[in-house]
């Protein structure tokens, strides 16, 4: 949830999301067949055949995607950056949807490096970011996942095909019964990705009606600060800024943990310093899982930015903690 | 002035060595055999061209067919096959406006409720839309969209609350509405009561069907007046029964093309001719839009979207009637724009309504004042659907309108005579009509009498054509078809004007205005306009001159004389949502001479443009004859609509831009040419005092593969997300905007409410068909005409609210590069909820801010260089 007013979205959404499920099973999906009139269906998507993570074996169109809304994205497990990051923003919105997840809504990691990426490196992939139900982590044939890349239009061209670094990191959602699909971005808020998921296109939704005030009598507006920004678009999916941890450290009191200079470098470049084998990178590296920290390509100024707003943030929960 | 292209090739050859004679009559079937021989020699070759566009590798694009037996109505079959230049253009048809005081309180009189629609995939049925639409405002419009507005609390239920229970599977108690407005005071009509509806018009939004004939009554020139009357160029009887109008007119892009079934083509009514709004100053509009699509999502026939939003590019109005992107509402529900037709400058200039030129046309030769600055008249609009992540889909699909302004200056109206152009008087005797004295008579007439028609008090449009020119596709079966998963761009290989694939056009041989809106979904446009000659058996085409007098709708300081030297063979390029009005003057041509429009930007695939092919090789006369084949060239470039110049036998007394330009020669002496409207240029104080913001149009930081973001005030890369505000400019500043792109894709930025000028293009001043304009689409990108960075300035004036910048390629849009910024009252501290539509309501969620929303870009503001 990134959003400031978190936690009651997160609440509402979570009554409504058994609220769903709960009409679901009420009333039942409306079964209609693959749209009438819509070239989306099973003419047009390739029924290959994928290996999931447990070595079971399924068909894409049959068993994946027909009748179900889904979140469909492209990875390869020893990807640096952005597929870490691509997974783990998809975690949070599996935790929006909740019991939804498994059930009428699915999410697949389908590999690009299937010569690599087995089932059993794909599960260890999968436990390492302690995804939960739902959510398969899928491998093919090279020539069967680059058809299907291309079928899902994520796959700009030619060059694309033969470079795992450049593979789109755009992922596809879609319902296949309602002919609808639309691209999405890892870097979008988890709540809207849920949104979209659970409710537009799942044709309903119910939130709570908020109270409305006129432009005149109104709460002050929340400013941001640069580092907090960055820190909800590109952090919070992994790091919380308290002490629990999230797939990476809690950041509470990190600024005085660790000395500020190697901070910015690690926040930087953190594929360097773990290449240069520098010992806390290393020992992160093994605490959490071997996920690696991403090098999100930040500017001298947001690493400042991010540092300033850590210490602040942490300074913040020290002062709430004494006054307690 | 006009020079001969090329005089000696009629005869043109084609790569596998066949020969054709390179004639305007050549037929489609050698065409085809040409086509169909050379697909079979290059069997195993890739199309470099991805048009209609494929995803990426496979499959080959396949040409939209041109021979499509289908069944006629008596049983026959046709197997003709539509030919370019065979298919008359269809002339845009009036919503025709009401008069609000005939609405009666509550409406009780009225019987009829919303039809229902038959099951979860239709459109409610024609007849019975058309006999709910002919009927009055079912329901008295409201500030607040739940409370009338003494303050009582309304709620209406969905008139088709059991079907959509029944199709959508709502539970019980869960409340349905009909008025799919956002509730509460975010979504209230700003200026409700001092901007008081005077005139309204509804219209569904529905499935293709038969025009039923429901506006054929509401069109100004009653089909009595000038080229619309019996007789005259565009008199239109479609079902050829005896009684004008468009009663009987299907939806089809060609005679021999199949019509379009109810879910391939979603419009306005539900029916062609396309619609347009005539609208004037001082006669605030509401707009009662019905939702009258599928109830099941999913009855699409491959493309769009159930819910819509609409958005009136680019109006002066306020944010709840803006449709913005999440403001969206559902099948059965209607949404009221209030439009109010007010100035931008209403709250601070010539507040006493007392310069004749800021008015409108009052009916009767006379202009009604209006308060505002005559400098921001507007002239040529459009509004389309403006939803969520389908606006490419929706647009393509059909939903768009054109809306033409009318004002004292843009009247309509030519003069019958030359004393009524310097005196307004028509003959001693005659009472004096000052709206119908002319500028270039008398510098203190306001109307500029430009090229229309003299039959109507105002939007004569004998002689004002309205053109919407866009790239479609279709199927094996003629159905309008899309890609939903090539998100870089879509690109149709069929030029259709009007939605007719490439019409012909009479017209007489005298000045036209054309007022060309570019409504594609990725493609550029760069058009030229030629004429055939054919001397001694030789086919070869010559330029013609022609003005350019407004930029995006807005009339301009200046008429630009085309071609230049900047712009020697064309208008300059035409990005997405950009209009051009111009004039070309067809007089001295002989009955039966041609011309045509010609399209010379070539895209390859929808990132944007590739090239401007030079204009005799789109024609066909040079040595390298274009090719737009799909397989060697792009089948939008070349000719693409004909006109066919007709006798006339009247006097034109429209103005004639030529004594408009920039310098104007006079007995041997260059001097200053009349002006149209002065540009009102932002003064030094208001650049001094400018909030700074810039925006990177573009792939982004590394991690972000994707790519499309905008960067605001260089942050982070961001997707498009309705709850984010980037950008809160104070009500009555002036702010400079810094638009970046590039990187081999193009964008054509379009920023919502007031216009902007453009400071620099590419840190250069702008070329003198931008220096002169005010905009609302800038472009950035790679062609001639374009520049990888564009600095603008723009005044946020009269209205509040939430409102969206984006790139017009409606697919980048819809992907992502798209942001919400708000403009707020000083000292205002409160941010507005993003509306959050839902069957049962509006709720809202809470917004959050980008950290520079108020400061935008400190340092763009300090390094940058105010123009002199």
């Amino acid at each position: 949830m990134k959003t400031h007013s978190a936690v009651g979205c997160l609440n509402t959404l979570l009554i409504c999301t058994v609220a769903i499920s709960a009409m679901f099973s009420l009333v039942g999906s409306p079964a209609w067949a693959a749209p009438k009139g819509s070239p989306w269906g099973a003419s047009y998507f390739p029924n290959i055949e994928l290996i999931d993570q447990n070595g079971q074996s399924v068909h894409f169109y049959d068993d994946l995607i027909k009748d179900k809304v889904v979140a469909i994205n492209f990875i390869f497990t020893h990807c640096g950056d952005s597929c870490p990051a691509e997974t783990a923003s998809l975690r949070q919105v599996q935790k929006l949807l909740g019991e939804r997840m498994g059930k009428d809504i699915f999410f697949y990691s389908i590999s690009i490096d299937p010569d690599h990426d087995t089932p059993q490196v794909l599960k260890e992939y999968a436990q390492k970011f302690k995804v939960g139900p739902g959510w398969r982590f899928l491998t093919g044939s090279k020539a069967d996942v680059l058809l299907l890349r291309n079928k899902l239009g994520l796959l700009r061209d030619g060059i694309e095909a033969n470079k795992l670094a450049e593979h789109s990191t755009s992922f596809l959602i879609g319902s296949e019964n309602k002919g609808q699909w639309m691209k999405r971005s890892p870097f979008d808020e988890p709540k809207v990705l849920a949104w979209m998921l659970g409710r537009n296109l799942s044709n309903f939704k119910s939130y709570q009606n908020a109270e409305l005030a006129s432009y005149e009598g109104a709460d002050k507006l929340p400013k941001l600060s640069a580092g907090e920004e960055l820190f909800r678009s590109r952090c919070d999916s992994c790091h919380s800024l308290g002490r629990e941890d999230g797939l990476g450290p809690g950041l509470q009191g990190i600024t005085q943990l660790r000395d500020k200079a190697w901070l910015a470098r690690w926040l930087k470049t953190p594929d360097k310093l773990l290449a240069d084998k520098d010992p806390i990178a290393v020992e992160l590296y093994k605490r959490y899982n071997k996920i690696l920290m991403p090098n999100l390509k930040l500017s001298d100024a947001d690493v400042e930015a991010l540092i300033v707003y850590m210490e602040a943030s942490s300074k913040g929960l020290e002062q709430a903690a004494l006054s307690k | 002035m006009n020079k001969l292209i090329i005089s000696d090739t009629k005869i043109a050859k084609n790569l596998s060595g066949d020969v054709f004679v390179n004639k305007p009559e050549l037929n489609l079937t050698v065409a085809t055999a040409i086509l169909l021989g050379y697909l079979a020699t290059s069997g195993t070759s890739h199309a470099a061209f991805n048009i209609p566009t494929e995803n990426g590798l496979n499959p080959e694009p396949v040409p939209s067919p041109l021979c499509i037996p289908f069944s006629l109505p008596n049983g026959q079959t046709n197997n003709e096959c539509a030919t370019e230049f065979t298919a008359k253009l269809l002339m845009f048809e009036e919503f025709g406006l009401k008069d609000i005081s005939s609405v009666s309180s509550g409406s009780s009189s009225l019987t009829s409720t919303f039809p229902e629609p038959v099951d979860c995939h239709s459109s409610p049925d024609g007849q019975a839309l058309d006999n709910f639409l002919k009927e009055d405002l079912h329901s008295l419009p409201t500030r607040r969209s739940d409370q009338t507005d003494s303050g009582t609390p309304v709620i209406t239920p969905h008139p088709w609350d059991a079907k959509v229970r029944d199709c959508v599977g709502l539970l019980p108690n869960t409340p349905t509405t009909a008025d799919g407005r956002p509730t509460g005071e975010w979504f209230a009509h700003q200026r409700w009561e001092e901007f008081p509806t005077k005139a309204y018009f509804q219209s569904a939004m529905s499935g293709a069907r038969v025009n039923g004939g429901l506006r054929d009554k509401n069109q100004l020139h009653d089909y009595k007046k000038g080229e619309f009357g019996p007789g005259g160029l565009y008199y239109l009887d479609a079902n050829n029964d005896g009684t004008p109008g468009s009663e009987g007119a299907l939806i089809r892009m060609h005679q021999n093309l199949p019509v379009q079934e109810p879910n391939s083509v979603w419009t306005f009514d539900g029916t062609l001719p396309p619609k347009l709004l005539m609208a004037r100053y001082g006669e605030p509009i509401l707009f009662r839009h019905y939702d009258a699509l599928p109830i099941d999502v999913a009855a699409n026939n491959g493309f769009g979207k159930n819910t819509i939003s609409t958005h009136e590019h680019n109006g002066h109005n306020p944010a709840e009637s803006d449709g913005f992107m999440h403001a969206y509402f559902y099948p059965g529900q209607y949404y009221d724009y209030h439009w109010p037709m007010v100035l931008a400058g209403h709250d601070s200039i010539n507040i006493g309504a007392t310069n004749p030129k800021t008015g409108a046309p009052d009916g009767n030769g006379g202009i009604t004042t209006v308060r505002g600055d005559w400098r921001e008249t507007m002239s040529t609009h459009w509004f389309h659907d403006h939803m969520m992540d389908y606006t490419a889909q929706n647009v393509y699909k059909g939903n768009a309108a054109m809306m033409n302004y009318y004002s004292a200056i843009d009247r309509g109206r030519e003069p019958v005579n030359l004393t009524e152009a310097s005196t307004g008087q028509k003959s001693v005797g005659d009472s004096v009509k000052p709206g119908y004295a002319c500028h270039y008579a008398n510098p203190n007439n306001a109307n500029l009498c430009l090229p229309s028609g003299s039959g109507l008090d105002w939007g004569n449009r004998d002689y004002d054509v309205n053109l919407v020119v866009a790239d479609k596709a279709w199927d094996s079966n003629g159905q309008l078809k899309f890609n939903i998963f090539n998100t870089d761009g879509y690109l149709g290989d069929r030029i259709t004007v009007n939605w007719i694939y490439k019409p012909y056009l009479d017209v007489r041989a005298r000045r036209y205005r054309f007022r060309i809106l570019n409504g594609s979904v990725s493609r550029n446009f760069k058009i030229a306009i030629v004429k055939e000659v054919i001397s001694r058996g030789k086919l070869s085409y010559t330029k013609v001159p022609y003005y350019m007098i407004a930029n995006d709708g807005n009339i301009m300081q200046h008429a630009i004389p085309f071609p230049n030297s900047q712009s020697p063979d064309a208008l300059p390029e035409q990005a997405i949502a950009e209009r051009y009005d111009i004039i070309v003057d067809f007089k001295g041509m002989t009955p039966g001479t041609k011309l045509y429009l010609v399209n010379l930007v070539e895209h390859v695939d929808g990132r944007g443009p590739n090239k401007v092919v030079p204009l005799a090789d789109a024609l066909g006369t040079s040595k390298k004859p274009y090719a737009g084949d799909g397989i060697n060239g792009d089948p939008g470039v070349g000719k693409f609509m004909e006109l066919r110049v007709q006798s006339y036998s009247g006097t034109d007394l429209s103005m004639n831009p030529a004594d408009y330009q920039e310098t104007v020669t006079v007995a041997g002496k260059k001097i200053p040419g009349k002006q149209m409207i002065p540009l009102n240029k932002p003064t030094t104080a208001e650049l001094n005092n400018a909030v700074h913001r810039s925006f990177v149009f573009g792939r982004s930081d590394g991690t972000d593969a994707h790519p499309w973001t905008i960067k605001t005030d260089g942050g982070a890369g961001l997707a498009a997300d309705e709850h984010r505000i980037s950008a809160a400019p104070e009500i009555g500043k002036t702010e400079i905007w810094h638009f970046t792109g590039g990187l081999g894709w193009s964008h054509p930025v379009h920023v919502h409410f007031e216009e902007g000028q453009i400071l620099y293009r590419g840190g250069k001043a702008p070329p003198i068909w931008e220096k002169y304009a005010r905009k609302d689409v800038y472009r950035i990108g790679t062609l001639a005409d374009s520049t990888s960075n564009v600095d603008i300035v723009i005044r946020f004036r009269e209205f509040a609210g939430t409102y969206v910048e984006h790139c017009h390629n409606t697919q980048h849009e819809d992907r992502a590069m798209l942001l919400r910024w708000d403009i707020q009252h000083p000292g205002q501290t409160l941010g507005i909820p993003t509306p959050m539509p839902d069957w049962n309501g509006v709720q809202y969620d809470p917004s959050v801010y980008l950290p520079t929303y108020k400061t935008g870009d400190v340092a763009a503001k300090s390094s940058f260089i105010l123009p002199r």
